[in-house]
């Protein structure tokens, strides 16, 4: 019986105090049978057991106490002292051997013995969508073997005490030496293309339209604001590209020929300034596009891969658009004859007859 | 493109505008109060003006000028008048250099606003909620008022009078008859404009009620997704190309359509059709549905030389031409109409779907008092600017003969170039040497003023108008310039930035798509003709009358428009790229040059040179 680790496809919502938003928000997303590479997770479970089997519970304690919000010095010193001490700490036995099984499992999906995956932290709390900016948003990628999949997801349990973490933490009051955290492993997709979509646009509100970014390559570059990435508007009711703005896209990262780690390399010439999406694969993102809408009930900020062998799309992350401009709103809603009289400058006090 | 915001006064005062050379005394062609007038400088030199290149694109001939008056008198009637719309009276025309600019009246007393918004309320409302009734009687009353221009009759002047003037009690004698007739072709006229904007303000009001309020909720919807889920499917004025493409197949069927070959004329065309008995069969079904289908016009129908099908039939044999090829080739001509109606009911439900709750109503009963009013305000144009107005022209033409015959003029065309009261001046003169037998000065007095007047008009169309003059408005506030023009203070900005000649020309998207291809502009309706396959159709505003070339073109730019266009509308349907509204494109860009039309962005790039 595994205790810490779960397919990503058993995960729902509630699930989310054990494993995380990051893995719970791609269960659902299977759920949905949306297009989401294969993975597992890692519950909260396995960050106690290693933080216990290390003994690291006075170490944070201690070094916690002496944290109070706005203190920088302590701050940094209390990461310092944690991160060390977690640093050298050995990713536990039971934790090693239910990523190596699981791990395994990858490997047979994929047919590759060593099969490049994400490992991603996966944070805990009905606010983890600001973690992305309080830095627990650690992603190791195009990582291979069960070793150096250990070591990254140490390195996921290790950011939630950075010190952008826990200076985060101290501001919300929250009980500094009770934090946990989940984590994420998924097969890579080699991205030829890869990007970023609202069910909306986040910038008129318009709820019509998919707003879509793309670059070339895996995500990082379009995630980390590298390139100015081609943005297209798409109708979701007819599907029609209302707006194409195609940029030059200078770089891209790809899996480092060496095997581990992906790289930055420039974009050759005749691919620059090159659309990198067509008209069908726009209409297939904004499919998936709307049935994610369709599912969480509200408007997702979406993270997406275009297969380099074969095209295939896959999301890599669904999380709710949580700042969409408030559309012009009537206190009180208005007939329409009212509104065509006011087409015509009759104003709301000037009193029907 | 220039970055910097155009500084007040990036339009030349009205006052500053040179007459081109050789154009001297262009003057006099138009009424004294038509004209910038140093007696009311500092009224009109303060106000903006933005050319009227919608309506008219080129230079006025002194008896349309007809249709610059009525029009006018009549909207502003309605506007100010009846239904008192609050902010805004009627709108004030200016003729410069043959051009014609306008400018709204704005009402800016806040009490005023208010007394006038109880009248728009009580009386807009009526209309609002009678709307199908009412326009039922409105269009009864239009047929019966086609059909008296059709049975009014323009007399002769025989030597001497019939017998039944001596000897029966109804006795008017020719000079009565031919004055009497000519008033009330004109009066006829007057009412016909009359009954031309008793709906069109609040047609206009409503649909672009909705498109706002789409544009308010959902910013980025395509302006031809609110055109779709308002316009008609079965509209009158698709019935004609309905018939051609009937005609198309019949042609086929009987074995007649080697007759349509692409470059031959009608009557070349009914030649080889006398010949056989299937030929003569499909021209007694031509025959047929001429009237009333064919009534319509070669181009919206301001200007005389708008011809109808039935003057001028070569636009209706180039589509059949075209059909004929497309059905031979084994394409599908028919529209899709099912098809349409359900893409139609579609975009409503989703559109719908996607708006919070409290949106939803307002935007279905808006959507739904749109569809009431759409009727009006796609056929008015079949029955007052197409029907009613060519036959109008044809009575004026035969006061034209009636003068030619006494050699008053030199062809009855030339009635054209003298005003109407001009005409009545001389109809004065005719009948009055008729009954007294004199010598009529007339023969030497017109002509020479007519072949003035054509050198005028050659000279004027040559010169490029400024898209506006005066003083460059703070935001375009009047709801009626924004609804009826497209005319908006984004447009406006526009046009003081190309002030400079920019080699891109912004406009609305009107239809999706990009194109390359050669410009063909067309500035009159003469020039349609000139049309070839696969060009890129530049006009001041595309009529529905000239449906049948878009079959031919690959894509279309104008100077005016917007959202309610129908041309646009067309273009959809036609699958063709088009911007609408770019300010002066025909006076921008030059035939043959290579344009491209960007139908997603609305930007037309001139891609070799600066244009014209």
């Amino acid at each position: 019986m595994e205790r810490h680790a779960r397919a990503l496809e058993l995960l729902r919502r509630s699930d989310e105090p054990l494993f995380g938003g990051k893995s719970t928000g791609l269960g659902e997303l299977l759920g949905a049978s949306i297009p989401v590479p294969p993975g597992f997770a890692l519950g909260t479970s396995a960050f106690g057991e290693f933080v216990d089997e290390a003994g690291l519970h006075s170490k944070i304690a201690d070094a916690m106490a002496r944290v109070s919000p706005g203190d920088v010095d302590a701050i940094g010193a209390a990461s310092h002292a944690i991160s060390e001490a977690m640093r050298f700490a050995p990713v536990p036995d039971s934790v090693r051997e239910e990523v190596a099984r699981r791990y395994e499992e990858l490997a047979s999906v994929a047919g590759d013995p060593a099969p490049p995956v994400a490992v991603r932290s996966s944070a805990v709390g009905e606010d983890s969508q600001d973690a992305t900016f309080a830095g627990q948003q650690e992603t190791y990628l195009w990582v291979r073997e069960v070793e150096h999949v250990c070591d990254a997801i140490r390195d996921c349990w290790v950011s939630l005490y950075s010190t952008p973490a826990i200076s985060y933490r101290a501001r919300l009051g929250r009980a500094l030496e009770e934090a946990a955290m989940g984590v994420t492993v998924q097969l890579m997709v080699d991205a030829a293309v890869s990007g970023v979509m609202f069910t909306c646009n986040p910038v008129s509100g318009d709820p019509s339209m998919v707003a879509i970014n793309a670059s070339w390559g895996l995500g990082l570059a379009v995630v980390g604001g590298e390139v100015t990435p081609d943005d297209y508007l798409v109708s979701k009711v007819t599907r029609e590209l209302v707006r194409a703005h195609v940029h030059d896209k200078h770089v891209e990262y790809v899996p480092d020929p060496g095997g581990r780690g992906a790289v930055r390399i420039d974009v050759p010439d005749d691919r620059r300034d090159r659309r990198c999406l067509d008209e069908r694969t726009l209409g297939a993102l904004v499919d998936v596009a709307r049935r994610i809408e369709r599912h969480f009930g509200s408007h997702q900020d979406v993270e997406w891969a275009l297969a380099r062998a074969d095209g295939e799309l896959f999301v890599v992350q669904s999380r709710p658009v949580t700042a969409v401009p408030k559309r012009e709103q009537k206190a009180e809603p208005q007939s329409a004859i009212s509104l065509v009289m006011s087409t015509f400058g009759v104003r709301s006090n000037d009193a029907p007859q | 493109m220039a970055s910097t915001a155009p500084a007040l006064g990036a339009f030349p005062s009205p006052f500053s505008i040179e007459t081109p050379p050789g154009c001297e005394g262009w003057e006099e062609m138009y009424p004294y109060y038509a004209l910038f007038d140093e007696r009311r400088r500092e009224s009109d030199e303060n106000r903006f003006w933005f050319w009227n290149s919608m309506h008219f694109p080129v230079p006025m001939p002194a008896f349309d000028a007809i249709c610059i008056d009525s029009p006018y008198q009549a909207v502003g009637s309605w506007q100010n008048r009846v239904f008192a719309v609050p902010p805004a009276m009627g709108i004030d025309y200016r003729i410069v250099n043959g051009y014609i600019y306008i400018s709204g009246n704005p009402v800016t007393d806040p009490e005023k606003v208010a007394e006038r918004a109880e009248f728009f309320q009580r009386r807009a409302g009526h209309y609002y909620a009678n709307w199908s009734d009412l326009y039922a009687k409105w269009r009864a009353k239009m047929e019966a008022l086609i059909a008296e221009l059709g049975e009014l009759r323009v007399p002769d002047l025989p030597e001497y009078e019939a017998d039944e003037i001596a000897f029966s009690e109804d006795r008017n004698t020719a000079f009565y008859e031919v004055l009497d007739s000519y008033g009330r072709v004109l009066r006829l006229g007057d009412l016909m404009w009359q009954h031309h904007f008793e709906f069109l303000l609040l047609g206009y009001g409503a649909y672009a009620t909705f498109a706002d309020f789409c544009k308010g909720h959902l910013p980025d919807i395509p302006d031809q997704h609110i055109a779709q889920m308002v316009a008609g499917i079965d509209v009158l004025l698709f019935k004609p190309d309905a018939e051609l493409r009937r005609l198309a197949r019949l042609a086929i069927d009987t074995g007649v359509d080697d007759a349509f070959v692409e470059g031959r004329t009608p009557l070349q065309i009914d030649a080889e059709l006398e010949q056989t008995e299937a030929g003569r069969a499909w021209i007694a079904e031509l025959e047929r549905v001429k009237d009333p289908w064919f009534n319509m016009a070669t181009g919206d129908g301001l200007y005389h030389y708008y011809r109808s099908w039935l003057d001028d039939p070569s636009i209706p044999y180039a589509s059949l031409i075209g059909h004929i090829a497309a059905l031979c080739a084994g394409e599908e001509i028919e529209r899709p109409t099912d098809e349409i109606q359900r893409e139609r009911d579609r975009l409503a439900e989703e559109y719908g779907a996607l708006l919070d709750e409290g949106a939803r109503g307002p935007f279905n009963e808006l959507l739904g008092l749109s569809r009431t009013v759409f009727p009006y305000v796609e056929e008015h144009k079949f029955f007052c600017d197409y029907w009613f107005l060519t036959r109008w022209w044809n009575k004026v033409r035969e006061f034209g003969a009636l003068l030619a015959e006494h050699g008053f003029i030199e062809e009855g065309e030339d009635i054209f170039q003298l005003t109407r009261h001009e005409v009545a001046t001389a109809l004065d003169e005719l009948v009055l040497t008729w009954a007294t037998g004199g010598l009529p000065l007339g023969p030497k007095h017109w002509p020479p003023i007519v072949a003035r007047r054509k050198e005028l008009l050659e000279g004027l169309a040559a010169w490029t108008p400024p898209p506006a003059l005066g003083v460059t408005p703070e935001a375009v506030t009047d709801p009626m310039t924004i609804m009826l023009w497209g005319v908006t203070t984004e447009r406006v900005r526009e046009w003081a930035r190309q002030q400079d000649g920019g080699v891109e020309l912004i406009g609305a998207a009107a239809s999706p798509g990009v194109v390359e291809g050669v410009a063909r502009v067309v500035k009159s309706v003469h020039e349609i003709a000139d049309v070839r396959e696969d060009e890129i159709l530049v006009c001041s505003i595309t009529s529905p009358a000239w449906a049948p070339i878009f079959s031919k073109i690959r894509a279309a730019v104008t100077d005016i428009g917007g959202v309610m266009s129908h041309a646009a509308i067309v273009c959809r349907e036609y699958g063709l790229p088009s911007v609408v509204g770019t300010g002066r494109a025909t006076a921008q860009i030059r035939n043959g040059q290579t344009i491209r039309v960007d139908g997603n962005t609305g930007v037309v790039t001139l891609l070799d040179g600066q244009g014209g």
